[in-house]
């Protein structure tokens, strides 16, 4: 179908005050990015897929500002052992970061995949993104494809001792960032990705993950805190048999995030799970775009979402289920949850399976309500100040979602920054 | 009645022999025991002859009264007069226990030829036997199992077999998840049962079933063969010393 | 059949599917059993739509300049409105100025002053439909009536064939109790005051791209008034038959529900079995007062398509209630075991405070039928409440979606929302989905969505089988139970209908 007119002369004013930067053997990639994005145009309000959230400030050439956010708080997983890789506002920072060596893994800049030939990642780089763009489009991916100015690429190959960290910090007030990271495990390696800090006044980040057989990822991110920074991020997994991914996001603040997880079960028995806890507070709209899609056999999925939302905030979540013919013995799970803490907050929902095998087991729910004030007076008539008795239950309220986090030390990591967030809200 | 001889049957799904030439013949009128440890294959045996799927049978044969059971459909061996009592009864959300029981005594009748029951003379019959089960009408009523007690399905397995009449009765582990007052009752049920047409094949892992259903012969099976058989002493014999003291004398 | 005393009939109806459910499938053999057709002399206006077609809909049904005013006003819109592509439905372009927009028998050109006076052929025709338009005691010929309780139920019929109205039974004693019972042409031209205050308040006549064409040439269908307080004294129905070929169906029902008055309405449809399919889109409205309750319930059982997918019915509804008074309540339920393809989504605005809205559905598709359906609960006024329960069951190459949307608005205090889709897949050549829109603008207010895929559990398959069901039988009674929620909210004597309707939809589904 052609474009609409407003469509593309939108996404053409766009692209003129963009410069696909020298890429070296991406170069095709970026190519053919560009002409994705050019064919499907770049999101509208009145795209189905964007009915929740509107994507003008996030399409529109220049990025709005965003105040610098400075408190005592240390940044999450500073105390976790790691190997940090820095980028200041979306490029990368060698003195702050790490040496890259870590056994069982290779870690490059994607800028280095752009001058040598023969890279593991140039084959990759871009693929998943383009498979992800069906059956539902996803502009802004490409044009992350199209435009990243930087990134890494990790190819894990063992089972490296300690986290990789990925964080993304925030000085300029104006800055429109594009990273765009690889990442492959190889069958039968183990890894956990982190990735915080506030990245930018507005943040385009695309991560493309290819588990072989056999090989096992855990990602946990947290992001944002209070500036009134804006983001658009997709995750695209490919899982080969056997495989597991994990991932789980938290999100605190930020005026506008929209994170986008593409995941595709390509290989016999494969596990994924993708949890989100969401805290938000005023002026804050965070919408989570889910898309799960079953392709092999006797696979297991879970999507875990809850947010907790008030003074106005708004919760998206779109998640999906979609199980090909032939996917038998399909295990589909998904929940979202929202929990509005007074009556100004809103949550908006579109929980959807789709589903073309028959021996399956795919089930959704969707709830949205207050405080459960049975369990609130019952804290209280045990002694527990309003507040914290609210506190505790909100806590057990994002449990659900924060237990999809393996490691005991980085749950409690994720629980404390809960915690924080509402303790500092309390009356 | 029942005749089984020299069956052998796999699992479908994975390489694995359950029963390694199982012998047995049941007579009309006689009780016979199945006893042996867990994993021994007895529940297998009740599937197998019942016909359910993810079992392949690699030898041997099952015939009731000379008809081949093992080429037929669950549904055609049920309408041939095996019945088997489940271990696990089946919960069917929605679906009262009186259209169940309804549907399956007329599918049977019509396969056998014979005129469907009026619902009158239904409802009257089963009335009245499930007032010896000590089911109300409200059991009668639920939907097929949902929100029964062990002891209730087990009751309701009884008054299944009562009104669908069967010439072979298999009762696999019908003790297991029962008191002493709710087996006593099943037990009652299936006593009434006994008579010179029917055959009863009693599945269980303890003796004190037998207690209450006095079988006339009693097999000891183990891994997938029947290793020893004998008369209600037997039973006596595995309450008192175990499977172990049996399973090595035959060893 | 033996004579039953009432307890015993009322347990066997509650407990779901019958012996009876298992004999209709025999009978039937699988077969649509509607899809022979009348032959009957016809009067047809030209194929294709113009202003033209338009003005003389109008004429035929001698109606007011308004009226015709209101239909060109419509088909102006029409002309600008797209047809809608969200649905997860896929069919051939349907050319709209190839179909016939009217026809009648001759034999209606002059209205028939009674029953008496209609057409024989026609009354033959509703009665080999089990719909005989006399004025008895039960509705005989649905199966099953007979086992209806002793005391005998009233049921008032409006039979529509294609274009028109062909007759109303019990009208007179209605009347007596003030409620009004015709077809909308006859409302139109005898009660213009109420149709000119409330037609197309609760779907806009450009409200989308149906619900307009609706507006421009809707020939007929059921009007009911029912006054303030009054508890109408019988269940009214209204049976729809399309007979002729290459003809669209396109009816219009209003329901206006004064305060504290009460009406269960029932609605039926069946057409002919042909190659081609034919296009069915009707708009249903209904205005529900203070304290008022109406109940709505569907059999809809147009020709799905042959085991093939060709022919059967293209059916795009557009259904709406709006509960305008505080406690108002609606209830819809549907069983949706027709057509080729179905694009249906009965809708309550719960605008009264406390007011209430339930959706109750069943839908099947079997071979290559095409379902898209569900409900929207806009939840507007204080305390209200709003339930779903969707069964879908899909079976041969059909896809079924329940499509959905609750929304509590920012003043709609203390709601609740409950939904609960299932969907149950038969085969592996079939789709089952769910895409439920959820929409929370409040914080007082609670909304609950589940919703489960699964195949037909092999357990409870074995254990029916095991007590001697073949497998059809035990698919029929184990679907059955799936549905008994919803089989549970409709009157009796559907609920009887429906339930043979489940297993005759699923024939030569297994194995």
């Amino acid at each position: 179908m052609a474009l609409d007119d407003r469509k593309h002369s939108t996404t053409e004013e766009r692209l003129a005050t963009m410069t696909v930067p020298d890429v070296g053997c991406t170069a095709q990639a970026r190519q053919s990015a560009l002409g994705r994005l050019r064919a499907m145009g770049l999101p509208s309000r009145r795209d189905e897929y964007w009915k929740f959230t509107r994507p003008d400030t996030l399409v529109q050439s220049q990025a709005p500002e965003a105040s610098i956010f400075a408190d005592d708080e240390k940044p999450v997983f500073t105390d976790v052992d790691r190997l940090k890789i820095v980028f200041v506002d979306g490029v990368f920072d060698p003195a702050l970061s790490d040496d890259l060596s870590l056994s069982g893994v290779e870690i490059d800049r994607l800028e280095d995949v752009c001058c040598t030939d023969d890279h593991w990642a140039e084959d990759l780089y871009g693929t998943l993104e383009t498979k992800g763009q069906t059956p539902v489009e996803r502009p802004l991916a490409a044009l992350n494809t199209a435009f990243a100015g930087d990134g890494v690429t990790i190819r894990v190959t063992g089972k490296p001792t300690k986290p990789i960290n990925l964080i993304y910090t925030h000085e300029d007030e104006t800055s429109d960032v594009f990273l765009h990271h690889v990442v492959r495990v190889e069958s039968g390696a183990e890894a956990t990705i982190l990735e915080n800090g506030p990245a930018a006044a507005r943040f385009n980040k695309c991560i493309e993950i290819d588990i072989a057989d056999g090989g096992t990822l855990h990602h946990i991110r947290a992001q944002g805190r209070d500036h009134k920074r804006r983001a658009v991020t997709h995750l695209f997994a490919q899982l080969g048999r056997e495989s597991v991914f994990k991932s789980f996001t938290l999100t605190a603040n930020g005026v506008l995030t929209r994170n986008e997880c593409v995941i595709e079960l390509t290989g016999d028995d494969a596990v994924a799970h993708v949890a989100g806890a969401c805290v938000g507070d005023g002026d804050f709209h965070h919408d989570d775009t889910v898309f799960v899609t079953h392709d092999a056999v006797n696979c297991e999925s879970r999507q875990v979402f809850k947010k907790v939302l008030r003074n106005g905030a708004t919760g998206v979540f779109q998640g999906k289920i979609l199980v090909k013919a032939g996917a038998q013995k399909t295990d589909g799970y998904q929940i979202s949850q929202s929990l509005l803490l007074d009556e100004d907050s809103q949550f908006l929902a579109k929980p959807e399976l789709e589903i073309y095998a028959d021996d399956v087991a795919c089930s959704h729910g969707s709830t949205s309500g207050a405080i459960d004030e049975e369990g609130l007076f019952y804290l209280r008539a045990r002694g527990v100040p309003k507040a914290i008795a609210t506190d505790l239950l909100t806590l057990a309220f994002l449990a659900e979602a924060v237990e999809e986090i393996e490691d005991e030390a980085l749950r409690e990591e994720i629980n404390g920054r809960l915690a924080g967030w509402l303790e500092r809200r309390r009356g | 009645m029942l005749e089984i001889k020299d069956l052998h049957v796999d699992l479908e799904e994975e390489t694995k022999t359950i029963l390694k030439g199982v012998n047995l013949s049941v007579e009309a009128g006689k009780v016979h025991a199945i006893m042996g440890p867990n994993g021994s294959g007895k529940s297998t045996l009740s599937y197998v002859l019942s016909g359910r799927d993810g079992y392949e049978v690699t030898k041997g044969s099952a015939t009731l009264e000379g008809e081949d059971l093992l080429e037929m459909e669950p549904e055609e061996r049920a309408a041939a007069g095996l019945f088997l009592a489940f271990q696990y009864p089946v919960e069917i959300p929605g679906v009262g226990n009186m259209t169940f029981l309804r549907t399956a005594l007329n599918a049977q009748r019509k396969a056998r030829g014979e005129d469907e029951m009026s619902a009158a003379d239904f409802l009257k019959m089963v009335r009245e036997k499930a007032k010896n089960l000590k089911i109300d009408a409200d059991m009668l009523k639920r939907p097929v199992n949902v929100g029964f007690s062990g002891g209730e399905k087990k009751r309701n397995e009884i008054l299944q077999m009562a009104v669908l009449e069967p010439k072979m009765c298999i009762l696999d582990e019908t003790d297991s998840g029962l008191d002493v007052d709710a087996m006593k009752l099943v037990a009652q049920g299936v006593n009434a049962l006994r008579d010179a047409d029917r055959g009863f094949l009693v599945i269980t892992h303890y003796q004190r079933l037998l207690d209450h259903i006095k079988p006339d012969v009693v097999h000891i099976m183990a891994d997938g063969r029947i290793v020893k058989t004998g008369g209600p002493e037997l039973a006596l014999e595995v309450e008192n010393n175990g499977y172990a003291d049996i399973l090595t004398e035959v060893a | 059949m033996a004579v039953l005393d009432e307890a015993q009939v009322r347990d066997q109806v509650k407990e779901g599917v019958d012996q009876e459910t298992v004999d209709a499938v025999r009978e039937v053999g699988g077969a649509y059993k509607y899809g022979w057709e009348t032959d009957i002399e016809m009067e047809y206006a030209p194929k294709g739509l113009t202003p033209d077609i338009v003005r003389l809909i109008s004429e035929k049904n001698e109606e007011p300049e308004w009226m015709t005013n209101w239909r060109l006003e419509a088909y102006e819109r029409w002309l600008t409105k797209e047809e809608p592509d969200w649905a997860m439905v896929d069919y051939p372009e349907i050319d709209f100025q190839d179909q016939y927009y009217y026809a009648r028998p001759k034999s209606m050109e002059v209205k028939p002053k009674s029953l008496d006076e209609v057409d024989p052929k026609l009354l033959a025709t509703y009665a080999k439909l089990g719909i005989p338009l006399k004025e008895q005691m039960i509705l005989a010929g649905v199966e099953g009536a007979e086992n209806a309780p002793a005391e005998g139920r009233k049921v008032a019929v409006d039979a529509v064939f294609d274009s028109v109205s062909v007759g109303t039974t019990f009208q007179k004693e209605l009347m007596q109790a003030g409620v009004i019972f015709c077809s909308i042409s006859e409302a139109i031209r005898e009660h213009p005051e109420l149709v000119k205050k409330y037609l197309g308040s609760v779907v806009p006549v450009s409200d989308n791209f149906y619900a307009t064409l609706n507006s421009a040439v809707f020939s007929d269908g059921s009007f009911v008034y029912v006054p303030p307080g009054v508890r109408c004294p019988m269940e009214l129905s209204t049976y729809f038959r399309i007979n002729a070929e290459n003809t669209g169906q396109f009816e219009r029902t209003l329901i206006i529900a004064d305060k504290g008055s009460y009406v269960s309405y029932l609605e039926g449809c069946t057409a002919p079995q042909r190659d081609i399919s034919q296009l069915h889109a009707a708009v249903v409205e209904i205005i529900v007062e203070e304290d008022a309750e109406v109940k709505y319930s569907t059999v809809q059982n147009w020709y799905p398509g042959d085991e093939n997918g060709k022919g059967g019915i293209y059916n795009f509804v557009t259904k709406r209630a709006d509960c305008r008074g505080d406690r108002a309540k609606v209830m819809w339920t549907q069983v949706e075991t027709g057509s080729a393809v179905t694009w249906k989504y009965p809708s309550c605005i719960l605008r009264g405070n406390e007011s209430q809205g339930e959706f109750y559905s069943i839908a099947i598709a079997n071979n290559y039928q095409q379902a898209d359906t569900g409900t929207k609960m806009i939840h507007l006024g204080k305390n209200t409440r709003s339930r779903i329960v969707s069964k879908g069951i899909s079976a041969g190459h059909a896809q079924n979606t329940y499509r959905g949307l609750v929304s509590m608005h920012p003043k709609a205090k203390d709601s609740r929302n409950y939904t609960q889709c299932d969907s149950l897949l038969i085969g592996d050549q079939c789709g089952a989905h769910t895409v439920p829109y959820i929409e929370v603008k409040n914080n007082s207010s609670r909304v609950e969505h589940e919703a489960t895929t699964s195949k037909v559990d092999d357990d409870q398959m074995f254990y029916c089988r095991q007590r001697g069901m073949d497998e059809e039988e035990a698919v029929a009674l184990v679907v059955n139970g799936f549905c008994k929620d919803v089989l549970q909210a409709l009157p009796m004597e559907f609920a009887m209908e429906a339930q043979q309707l489940v297993a005759i939809s699923l024939e030569g589904s297994v194995g």
